[in-house]
């Protein structure tokens, strides 16, 4: 799939957003009067220098930030408080140190009150699905940074969210591990084919992903403009270092200077 | 260069030094009258002390480490119950705060006289008296605990489908126990000076009354054994405690912290 077509379902729609802070003298307008529509099992990623506002957009769309003005809507119903159809992966480091590997990605399910047998089923699978049978029993502490990153998306994909938001999920780690990441992750989006609002500021890391991605400006929190990733699913690794990839990439990197 | 490295490698070793020159030296002095018996008995009057305090030590024993644990265990869980309840209701914080930073820095000691006018002679006084100083302690650390939790774990449950009560008892609750725990041990030593204070007003058992009972004698020997009771109680009591931390925080960064880093902190 490449890119949405014009009939596809809107999954979250925004328009005219404004988010403001209070600050001293006067507001700061982190987003300003921006409208988009992501589309139902659409991977989409942000992209844009830091301070542009872009983790706040995440943050409203999640139901952790209210918006000053303007509509936020997942199916034509507003956005109002954060919930499990909407599960988030965040940059900082999320996993609670205080369960164990397997208690951590129960731990959406066992707040929905799901059955103990259900739980250990699907818990079993994602422990599977991400190479962490083995250190189940284990704390976050005795884990790598890489694969605490796997307990924290598997975690949120155990609730098969509607919508997945994920802030630089992989920011903070080596490259090797990042791009290990991004195809695992690919593969399991595949799977479950969930939207996914994916921010970074890697343009490799968000072209190898999306099938759109958008630019947000420097200052102002606006959208410079949106890009349909050309490029055939499945992707492998290989793809970023094709020149047909690495021109997409270039032009990208114009736009976000200018 | 042989014997200091007998010394730098035997850490058991190490720790007996500084406790064994007082002792000697304590001896010595015993045996050679340099300072009055009054002021420090020698060990041959403690033993003699200890003999005729003996009979009397188990039944002082129990109603002491009785108080100490009902007022403890009042006070840790009033103090900690109401450090959760100010984080969770603005009702309750407006309601309790005030009186908590009233309280903070009153010295409980000096509302004795108070206790003793209000619950009378005995135990209930005494045990409230315990209870209050340890719960001051729980329920300011409770409080400020709660406030540190990063808001990181707070708003990923928030996404992950926790109310705010869940949020309590799966976040809030697990982060802070290693926090409190550190309070809990200093209010558990606390205690025991809480506890001979209390005995001291008008008991008519248990170890402090029985310091009071020496001291109207002047029975030095006396009193310093009771002193050794107390310590020894404490230290047994905090053992028991550092066990239970050990359970609590086997989670924690502690655990892991070794080599260079934990050498300046004293863990390696």
């Amino acid at each position: 799939m490449t890119g949405p077509d014009a009939q596809d379902h809107v999954k979250i729609k925004l328009e005219h957003l404004t988010v403001a802070y209070e600050q001293v003298r006067g507001h700061l307008a982190v987003i300003q009067d921006l409208s988009l529509s992501i589309y139902e099992r659409e991977f989409l990623c942000i992209v844009g220098a830091s301070g542009c506002g872009k983790t706040t957009l995440l943050n409203v769309i999640a139901g952790l930030i209210a918006p000053s003005s303007g509509i936020v809507q997942m199916d034509g119903r507003p956005i109002r408080t954060a919930g499990p159809e909407r599960a988030m992966v965040f940059q900082e480091d999320a996993v609670f140190p205080w369960y164990t590997v397997r208690q951590n990605l129960e731990y959406g399910l066992r707040m929905a009150h799901m059955p103990q047998a259900r739980r250990d089923e699907i818990v079993s699978r994602y422990l599977q699905l991400v190479g962490l049978e083995e250190s189940q029993h284990d704390y976050p502490r005795e884990l790598s940074g890489g694969m605490r990153k796997r307990v924290d998306v598997a975690r949120a994909m155990t609730l098969d969210p509607q919508v997945l938001l994920m802030d630089e999920p992989f920011a903070s780690l080596d490259a090797l591990t990042k791009e290990h990441l991004q195809v695992e992750f690919l593969k399991l989006w595949s799977a479950a084919r969930m939207t996914v609002l994916f921010v970074t500021h890697d343009l490799e890391e968000a072209l190898f992903l999306a099938d759109r991605v958008v630019v947000m400006s420097k200052r102002g929190g606006r959208i410079r403009h949106t890009v349909t990733v050309p490029f055939a699913r499945p992707r492998a690794i290989e793809l970023k270092t094709q020149p047909a990839f690495q021109d997409v990439r270039r032009d990208l990197a114009r736009d976000l200077e200018v | 260069m042989a014997r200091s490295r007998a010394i730098r490698y035997r850490p058991s070793l190490r720790r007996v030094i500084v406790p064994v020159l007082l002792i000697a030296a304590w001896t010595v002095a015993g045996q050679y009258r340099v300072i009055d018996r009054l002021f420090l008995p020698s060990s041959a009057d403690l033993w003699e002390a200890f003999r005729a305090l003996a009979p009397l030590l188990p039944s002082a024993i129990l109603t002491t480490i009785s108080m100490v644990m009902v007022g403890f265990m009042i006070g840790v869980s009033f103090g900690a119950a109401s450090g959760l309840l100010m984080a969770y209701s603005p009702l309750i914080r407006d309601l309790l705060g005030s009186i908590f930073d009233f309280l903070r820095p009153v010295p409980v000691f000096a509302l004795i006289p108070m206790f003793i006018l209000w619950f009378g002679i005995g135990r209930a006084p005494q045990i409230t008296l315990i209870a209050l100083g340890t719960s001051v302690v729980l329920g300011v650390t409770t409080l400020e605990a709660i406030r540190n939790v990063p808001s990181i774990y707070m708003r990923a449950a928030l996404t992950l489908g926790a109310n705010r009560r869940q949020i309590y008892s799966t976040v809030i609750v697990p982060y802070i126990l290693p926090h409190l725990i550190g309070a809990v041990r200093v209010a558990a030593a606390a205690s025991w000076g809480l506890d001979v204070a209390a005995e001291f007003m008008g008991s008519q058992q248990g170890l402090g009354y029985l310091i009071i009972l020496q001291q109207t004698f002047l029975r030095t020997a006396g009193i310093l054994i009771l002193v050794i009771v107390y310590s020894v109680l404490a230290v047994i009591f905090d053992a028991v405690l550092r066990a239970l931390e050990a359970r609590l925080t086997r989670w924690t960064e502690r655990h892991a912290v070794r080599g260079a880093v934990g050498a300046i902190v004293g863990f390696g």
